[in-house]
């Protein structure tokens, strides 16, 4: 009732009734549908685990109630960091900061002096992994230094770190190596 | 090529349905990188320091945030007497705030807004942290007791902005170790991906 005549041909009425529409195949080519859907399973996969952020784990030190015994540290095993700004950080071997070097974050700046520090503490005490690196920083500093300081421990596996507060003596020596 | 079809279909509506938006943030943090590869626990006390250093916290739980304010309340319903009159939709407002960034004195007119507005980062002024009023350690001492009536040890992440000033992340660190927590997590996306 409803339908359509498609047929074309015809016009003088000879062949009505003997017409026959083309039966049709009803199965459909899935493939580009499962494409699809793959691509689309593989997007939601990807981005349901990226998304989650990572984590660096940071423990401090109590803060000291009373001046307890502590363990001596040599001279030799201590270098120190200054973060400042621009990217820079100041160093220092030993315990006073006599003359402060400079260096910058890229691999061959402060991974080597790390490293190199570590070689020097090997050859005196035996372990490089004794060596001691003090993290302090300027008001100057951002963020990202910090961070950064922090994953060249990780990288060059130095354990015994310890963030602390910058002190006079080694505000001045910065500000003299700036030329301040 | 049907029963692929179907099982793809499948993975595909249950990874859909599985997927968790993240949910907008008031605050852009372009956070570090790092080679850490670690995952941040799911339930995690969040302090965010922004680029002008000012800090936030986010708290992960919904349903545990209502006792938080209510020990805040106590804490400085004396000082602020505004606090002990708030009513029950500020309140829920408060429950539904995924980012806390106002002193204790602001909270009332906060709150008192529509949840539409919290989207903009102008309304927040950031929470107190300095030795003088530091609310934002009062804030974490009630959120680390809300946890332990479930007894969990309700772990702490510090999501800093890049070129935030060093001193501001110091002053969240001392904070926490004034209150004797020494481990804590430092929110960082890893390093060769854009977040």
């Amino acid at each position: 009732m409803a339908d359509l005549d498609t047929s074309s041909g015809g016009g003088s009425g000879r062949h009505q009734g003997k017409v026959r529409s083309k039966k049709l195949s009803t199965r459909v080519d899935l493939t580009p549908m499962v494409d699809l859907a793959f691509l689309l399973i593989s997007f939601f996969m990807l981005t349901t685990t990226m998304a989650k952020p990572v984590a660096m784990q940071l423990a401090m030190p109590q803060k000291p109630k009373e001046e307890k015994v502590k363990e001596p540290v040599k001279e030799s095993q201590v270098i120190t960091f200054i973060l400042d700004e621009n990217n820079v950080v100041w160093y220092y071997e030993g315990l006073a900061p006599d003359e402060v070097k400079k260096t910058t974050f890229s691999p061959d700046g402060l991974r080597k002096v790390i490293l190199d520090k570590q070689q020097k503490v090997g050859r005196v005490l035996g372990d490089p992994k004794k060596t001691i690196a003090l993290i302090k920083m300027t008001p100057d500093a951002v963020y990202k230094n910090l961070i950064d300081i922090l994953d060249e421990m990780d990288i060059t596996q130095n354990e015994i770190f310890a963030i602390q507060d910058l002190v006079e003596p080694e505000l001045a020596a910065v500000k003299e190596a700036k030329g301040e | 090529m049907t029963a692929m079809c179907d099982v793809s279909f499948l993975l595909l509506t249950f990874f859909i349905l599985t997927a968790k938006f993240r949910p907008s943030e008031a605050i852009l943090i372009d956070s570090p990188t790092s080679r850490a590869e670690v995952k941040a626990p799911d339930d995690i006390l969040t302090i965010t320091v922004d680029e002008e250093g000012k800090a936030y916290i986010g708290f992960s739980v919904p349903k545990r945030r209502a006792a938080v304010l209510n020990t805040m309340i106590e804490r400085y319903g004396s000082k602020y007497p505004v606090l002990n009159i708030l009513t029950e939709a500020q309140k829920q407002n408060f429950v539904n705030l995924e980012l806390l960034g106002n002193s204790v004195a602001e909270l009332p007119d906060v709150l008192s807004r529509d949840p539409s507005e919290f989207s903009n980062a102008k309304l927040f002024t950031g929470v107190p942290k300095d030795s003088a009023d530091n609310q934002l350690g009062d804030w974490i001492n009630a959120a680390r007791a809300a946890a332990m009536n479930e007894s969990y040890d309700l772990p702490i992440a510090i999501k800093g902005d890049q070129v935030a000033n060093v001193m501001a992340v110091k002053d969240i660190i001392e904070t926490l170790r004034e209150r004797e927590i020494f481990r804590f997590h430092l929110i960082t996306s890893q390093e060769g991906k854009i977040d």
